[in-house]
């Protein structure tokens, strides 16, 4: 990663904007139209960046504690966070915070999001051991209790599903089912972590021993990937569902989900090399690419296919703790631990 | 191994029975004036008189870990706590968890030696047991964990001293003394002593200890093989690291079941750094704390458990010496 270019902050200098917000950067997301940047920190605040003026950042107090997740909102220009002041609140477009619900005591560790046409979008929060789904307008739907706290929360590609990773496994709910009982995706341990294919037929988890586990639901067929030397907290399917990017090693790994894979198939590593470990990365949306961030601050762009590395940031800002993609595929979002953020634009240049 | 404990957020863990007196210490540490700020673990919201902000509400959820360990449980909550305060580091300067009355302190110990995003960043400052003076002998007598809770600590907190006579609180004393000699034992009413008796103790440095106890190191009169006992070790030459790690490693194997707590202060050969280890039943850690500095460069190590064979632990310890 480090002296492929002279100037590894190229990128950057080109294409970016950055800033130092002095804060834990939890999360970073877009809202659905690419139009907006959120970053979610460690001080409770919230940062807006709208893409047609990059130079102007907006400082929104959206939680009494740290911010533990974020999601774009199912409306335009909207964002939902969740924080340890037990709050599950809504950034609308115009900057108004209001909360959605209220878990007292207890910390809002996970958000998922689904959009839908309108009055058909979700929202969920985990708190402990419940899942608490909305509908588009906050009105509370359900609450789907689990064996032990959630870990992690995805609805999948189609928003009839909602997964959740917890001790002992994953639950999967349906969204609509009017008698409330998961399909129980058992396997020994604690589950750190959760991501669903595309298609919605594998649910993969990341586990406390530095390993992957996952349930191919069509034919039942357990996956098991270990090797890691640390926890991955990164999962994330291409578009087209054929790899699943993983954080925890010194790459970028990925595994192929195609022709029967992972089972019995090797891994590829991306941006390896350095003995340094990838902390973060995330599927381009729409191109087999893979943004990567590591350990040391640096930031990479991996294309699946070559294997080219296009470096971004230059080490030395931090661990990287946040990226997103918006969903256009045109914009780049990163922060790391110290509160070291930017925004890339890929837009083709003619 | 660098000496990285400066960068690492002490932690302190909180054991008693319920009704020992528990919250009426947690309530002090937050409502006195000590220019610390401390983020606190509880399991029961509402009994704390003081609102803070940084007071967490969790269930303890312990598990066990997949390494082949079989008394290896960790608590999952804890990891994740410690990682969301992670993101607001600067907004405290230690953690407090406090555990259930009933709970056995092994797996918010081994927590701290089995995760490694939260050995990272934090380091175990100390474990704290808060006792009932009264009510002590009746609970060592109807349940293990109240032995264990003794066991584990490093501060006891003699509590309710105003409930007994000079001869009842001298015999629950020796109670206390004859499952952990090495424990610093405050005595006090209504849990009432400085807090800096129980915060940022660095208990795992021996050496404290052993300012505070010049008798450390005598002769234990009761031994009681099925009850648990302490006994500790000193040994003059410094310690070959491979000998001493190949002994350590096989006796926490095979005896770490009885083995609650094992804590040492090794002076390896060729090294002018003072090595700490410490293990919680079969799981171990160690690092270097810093240099000898004018005292007797001797190793020594403390068993806390059930079922310790002297003259074997002895000779085991005194075979790791450099030839």
């Amino acid at each position: 990663m480090s002296a492929t270019t002279a100037k590894p902050d190229f990128i950057l200098d080109e294409r970016g904007v950055t800033q130092n917000l002095d804060a834990f950067v939890v999360a970073a997301a877009f809202d659905r139209t690419s139009s907006r940047a959120c970053f979610a920190l460690g001080d409770g605040t919230i940062r807006l960046v709208d893409m047609a003026n990059r130079t102007e950042w907006r400082t929104l107090e959206a939680h009494g504690g740290a911010i533990l997740a974020l999601a774009p909102d199912v409306i335009p220009g909207g964002f939902v966070t969740g924080g340890d002041d037990g709050k599950f609140r809504r950034i609308s477009a115009d900057g108004t915070v209001s909360t959605i619900f209220d878990a007292g005591s207890r910390w809002v560790e996970h958000v998922a999001t689904w959009p839908g046409e309108r009055g058909k979008g979700l929202l969920a929060c985990a708190v402990g051991k419940l899942v608490h789904l909305f509908d588009d307008a906050g009105k509370k739907l359900k609450t789907l209790e689990h064996p032990s706290s959630v870990t992690g929360l995805v609805f999948d590609a189609k928003g009839k599903r909602v997964a959740a990773s917890h001790y002992n496994g994953a639950s999967l709910w349906f969204v609509a089912a009017k008698t409330d009982s998961p399909r129980k995706l058992e396997w020994k341990g604690s589950h750190i972590c959760i991501a669903m294919s595309p298609d919605g037929d594998s649910v993969m988890t990341s586990m406390q021993e530095n390993a992957l586990h996952g349930w191919r639901l069509s034919d039942n067929q357990h996956m098991r990937m270990s090797g890691y030397p640390g926890k991955t907290t990164s999962l994330s399917f291409t578009k087209g569902g054929k790899w699943l990017a993983t954080s925890g090693s010194d790459a970028i790994v990925i595994w192929p989900f195609t022709g029967g894979g992972p089972m019995g198939k090797a891994p590829t590593e991306l941006a390896g090399g350095d003995d340094i470990t990838c902390t973060v990365c995330l599927a381009h949306p729409i191109q087999e690419a893979i943004a990567g961030g590591f350990a040391d601050g640096v930031v990479v762009l991996a294309d699946v296919q070559s294997g080219r590395i296009l470096p971004i940031a230059a080490p030395g800002r931090g661990p990287m703790s946040a990226l997103a993609w918006s969903p256009d595929g045109v914009h780049l979002a990163f922060g790391s631990e110290t509160g070291f953020v930017g925004l890339v634009d890929f837009t083709k240049r003619s | 191994m660098a000496d990285t404990q400066q960068d690492q957020v002490p932690v302190t863990v909180l054991t008693g029975y319920l009704g020992a007196g528990k919250t009426t210490l947690l309530n002090r540490i937050l409502s006195e004036e000590h220019g610390k700020k401390y983020a606190v673990v509880i399991n029961e919201f509402g009994e704390l008189g003081v609102d803070n902000d940084l007071v967490v509400d969790t269930d303890e959820e312990v598990f066990e870990m997949n390494n082949g360990c079989i008394c290896c449980t960790v608590r999952g909550d804890l990891i994740r706590i410690v990682g969301g305060l992670m993101k607001r580091r600067d907004k405290f300067d230690g953690i407090i968890i406090e555990t259930t009355g009933l709970a056995n302190p092994a797996p918010v110990a081994q927590t701290f030696f089995v995760d490694e995003d939260v050995k990272a960043r934090t380091r175990l400052d100390a474990i704290v047991t808060v006792v009932d003076a009264k009510h002590l002998p009746a609970r060592l007598a109807d349940s293990a964990e109240a032995a264990e809770q003794i066991a584990f600590a490093d501060v006891i907190i003699l509590n309710k001293m105003d409930l007994v006579t000079p001869e009842e609180a001298a015999e629950v004393e020796r109670l206390i003394r004859q499952i952990n000699r090495f424990a610093v034992i405050h005595r006090t009413e209504r849990a009432s002593l400085p807090i800096a008796d129980v915060l940022d103790q660095g208990a795992f440095d021996l050496q404290r200890v052993l300012e505070s106890h010049p008798d450390f190191l005598g002769d234990d009169e009761h031994e009681h093989n099925e009850d648990v006992s302490s006994m500790s070790f000193e040994v003059d030459r410094p310690l070959d690291p491979e000998r001493f790690n190949a002994w350590i490693g096989d006796l926490l194997a095979q005896k770490g079941q009885d083995l609650l707590r094992t804590k040492g202060i090794l002076s390896y050969e060729g090294d002018d750094r003072r090595f700490a280890f410490q293990a919680v039943h079969m799981i171990a850690d160690g690092d270097f704390i810093g240099p000898w500095k004018g005292e007797e460069r001797k190793s020594r190590i403390v068993f806390i458990g059930r079922n310790l064979n002297r003259p074997q632990l002895r000779r085991g310890f005194e075979a790791c010496q450099a030839s």
